[in-house]
């Protein structure tokens, strides 16, 4: 056996023998199971609800009696973001920016506009899910059991007694890291466990979930290795223990708190009140689309009588309500993206920025990767909007254009004071089955990983700057000897 | 008895000269320890004894002179050096949490060797520490069982030099003469042993020479002898010791 390895299993059977090492293992690894079977329970109800819910509304909507088409546009729709199965492992942003949009005409929903990126880790502190567990308190349980693994034994005076055996500075820092890699791989296990089920039997795809496992445990190993070069350079246990601990608040609470704070004050963005009276102030400039004679639509009246040749809308061959319904939906939504895109460029700079103080913190870097990885990251959420929005305008004007070719111009001015017209203007109800449902395309797998890259290059540097950290202080501790 | 035994010094410093925070702390020191001899340093505090062993286990980097221990120069190959010593601080260091069996076998094993439980057993026979005492966490023992596990290891690597440092402080009169009788069955096996201490008593009882160290050099060696004057020892060494 190597003598790397012989310290490393010393350590290990002192660990087993420490009561404080053995229960906090043992207090984590309970956290971890918990966590991790609360939370693919609550992923698996929270889906099955939200798709229980998707079904009844589609039912609803399919089950509208006959009606004229322009109310069901205004009846609207629901839509349900189903979760990703990785989310049982990492939530995300998930819990703070919703996950229903309700879909009319004239109107994007304000999900969008969510102040979701003035949350942070201490907001968190409620949720306990795997990432949470291994992202903040893994690191501080092994805070807490390698503090003196070179302070402690040189306090004892065995630090001494190694070098005079023939132990390499290197070695004995070696085996120390590799008995507390030992501590995190068994960290790691609860959560390894819950991914390879994710994968098995919830339908996670394999390539995330194994680049979201390498991730943990190279953020594991950077925390492994900062431990046992912070107490190789101090000459007792207990400011080892002060210095690490000030680390592990800094670097694991402090500043992922402050980061999002920072990232607002640099990128602030209007709040949801002010961006929905803007939209309005817009959307009021662009004239009644109900009221066919409303003369900001002159020029596309006057477009329309001209491509049909005709004089009158009343002479079209299709309901004009119905076309200027179309062309009103395209002007307010285009609007609504541009709001939407403006926000989002807004949340992504947020981002951005947040993200730069994981040069500061590995542990903003490794929660920005994990959400990108378990598709529960901010980019997820615009997915979802994107693809909600762009369905509603699908079916606002799949309804309009059904307005306008079933719909008589004459029966549609007259519905309100003729009794048969505001018949006639009532289309079958099998019109709302050709309506199709919502069907929510996730982030591919290259996606989810090309998301993850900056985060993953982040975590990668700090484990190359431990790395050499740990080199210089094997080198110092040799020099010390 | 250890391979590295022979009629030649197996421990050899010339012209030493080592500092320490900016201050010489070895002046030009000259001593050997030929193989089968216990040369016992003595001197004051600050006289610079524990400065030549953390220099003989290559923790100090000379700033003159040459060493040598078993062949190794521990300036040059620490390592190698460290191969050749078994070394009592004067504070055993063991690690709490393990029996005296456990201590045992692991730093064996950091040096190279493997004993069964049979070799410890009668390591630690040889050591005087008690059986029922073995499979205990060595938390629990005193400083002269601790010590007792640490000349049992040094039994067992069976190297060519044994370093120690102040042995019998803070050991009672009986495990004072425990110790002694132990350092001199390893003087039998062809161990040559330097022990740094205060104690003239116990160093006229089971050194074969004794050297006064002061101010950073010997001032004076003297082969102790069976009907040698105490009073006029003790005389010599606060002479040495005040030089």
């Amino acid at each position: 056996m190597s003598i790397v390895r012989r310290i490393a299993a010393n350590d290990i059977v002192q660990m087993r023998r420490s009561r404080v090492a053995l229960v906090s293992l043992l207090i984590l690894l309970a956290l971890s199971i918990v966590a991790a079977l609360t939370s693919i329970a609550h992923r698996d109800a929270s889906d099955e609800l939200r798709a229980r819910f998707q079904a009844q509304a589609d039912v609803e909507f399919e089950g509208q009696p006959a009606r004229h088409p322009h109310r069901m546009v205004h009846y609207g729709h629901f839509v349900f973001r189903p979760l990703p199965p990785l989310a049982a492992f990492d939530p995300g942003v998930d819990s703070f920016t919703g996950n229903t949009i309700f879909l009319e005409g004239h109107r994007q929903n304000s999900a969008n506009f969510g102040d979701v990126r003035q949350s942070s880790l201490l907001a968190r502190f409620g949720q306990l899910t795997p990432a949470f567990v291994l992202q903040v308190l893994a690191p501080l349980v092994l805070v807490f059991i390698g503090f003196g693994a070179i302070a402690r034994e040189r306090e004892q005076g065995t630090l001494r007694v190694l070098a005079a055996h023939g132990v390499s500075a290197r070695a004995m820092l070696g085996g120390k890291a590799a008995a507390l890699g030992v501590v995190a791989a068994i960290m790691l296990a609860p959560a390894a466990l819950a991914m390879a089920w994710l994968v098995a039997a919830g339908g996670a795809p394999i390539l995330p979930a194994l680049a979201l496992l390498a991730a943990y445990a190279a953020y594991l190993a950077l925390w492994v290795l900062a431990v046992v070069t912070v107490s190789s350079l101090f000459s007792n246990a207990r400011s080892s223990l002060v210095a690490l601990l000030g680390l592990w608040t800094l670097t694991t609470i402090l500043l992922p708190r402050i980061a999002p704070d920072i990232a607002l004050a640099a990128n602030p963005l209007p709040t949801r009140l002010e961006t929905d009276i803007a939209i309005q102030r817009d959307v009021r400039a662009t004239g009644d689309s109900h009221n066919p004679d409303d003369p900001y639509y002159a020029d596309f009246r006057a477009g329309v009588l001209e491509q049909y040749g005709v004089d009158d809308v009343a002479d079209l061959p299709v309901n004009y309500s119905g076309l200027q319904a179309m062309v009103s939906e395209e002007l307010t939504s285009s609007m609504f993206d541009r709001y939407a895109e403006r926000q989002f460029a807004q949340q992504r700079q947020q981002g951005n920025t947040a993200l730069a103080f994981g040069l500061l913190s590995p542990a903003i870097a490794m929660r920005d990767l994990s959400m990108a990885a378990a598709g529960t990251d901010l980019e997820g959420h615009r997915r979802f909007l994107t693809q909600a929005e762009a369905y509603r305008f699908g079916i606002v004007q799949q309804l309009n254009q059904l307005q306008a070719e079933a719909l008589t111009y004459a029966d549609d001015r007259s519905r309100n004071t003729d009794p048969e017209a505001a018949q006639r203007v009532r289309i079958d109800p099998s019109h709302w089955h050709d309506v199709p449902e919502f069907s929510y395309r996730s982030a591919t797998t290259a996606e989810k990983l090309t998301a993850a890259a900056p985060g993953l290059l982040l975590v990668l540097a700090w484990l190359l700057a431990m790395v050499a950290a740990f080199r210089i202080a094997a080198r110092r501790l040799g020099r010390a000897l | 008895m250890n391979e590295q035994a022979g009629p030649g010094p197996v421990i050899e410093i010339r012209d030493l000269e080592v500092s320490r925070g900016g201050s010489r702390v070895l002046d030009r020191l000259s001593l050997s320890v030929a193989a089968g001899e216990t040369y016992a340093l003595l001197g004051g505090n600050g006289s610079g004894k524990s400065t030549t062993l953390a220099t003989l286990l290559g923790l100090l980097r000379p700033d003159g002179g040459h060493i040598n221990v078993a062949g190794a120069d521990p300036a040059a190959e620490p390592e190698a050096a460290r191969r050749q010593i078994a070394y009592l601080p004067e504070n055993v260091a063991l690690y709490e949490q393990l029996s005296a069996y456990e201590n045992i076998a692991y730093f064996m094993a950091l040096a190279g060797a493997e004993p069964d439980a049979m070799r410890m057993d009668e390591a630690l026979d040889a050591a005087g520490l008690q059986p029922e005492a073995r499979e205990r966490r060595v938390g629990s023992y005193s400083k002269g069982m601790r010590q007792k596990v640490a000349i049992a290891m040094a039994v067992l690597r069976d190297v060519p030099v044994l370093l120690l440092d102040e042995p019998t402080s803070g050991l009672d009169p009986r495990a004072t003469a425990d110790f002694n009788q132990l350092v001199t069955r390893l003087k039998q096996r062809g161990t040559g042993i330097l022990m740094v201490t205060h104690d003239l008593l116990g160093a006229a009882d089971c050194a074969d020479r004794i050297g006064f160290l002061a101010q950073g050099r010997i001032v004076e060696e003297i082969v102790p002898s069976a009907g040698m004057d105490v009073l006029a020892l003790h005389h010599r060494y606060t002479e040495a010791a005040a030089a």
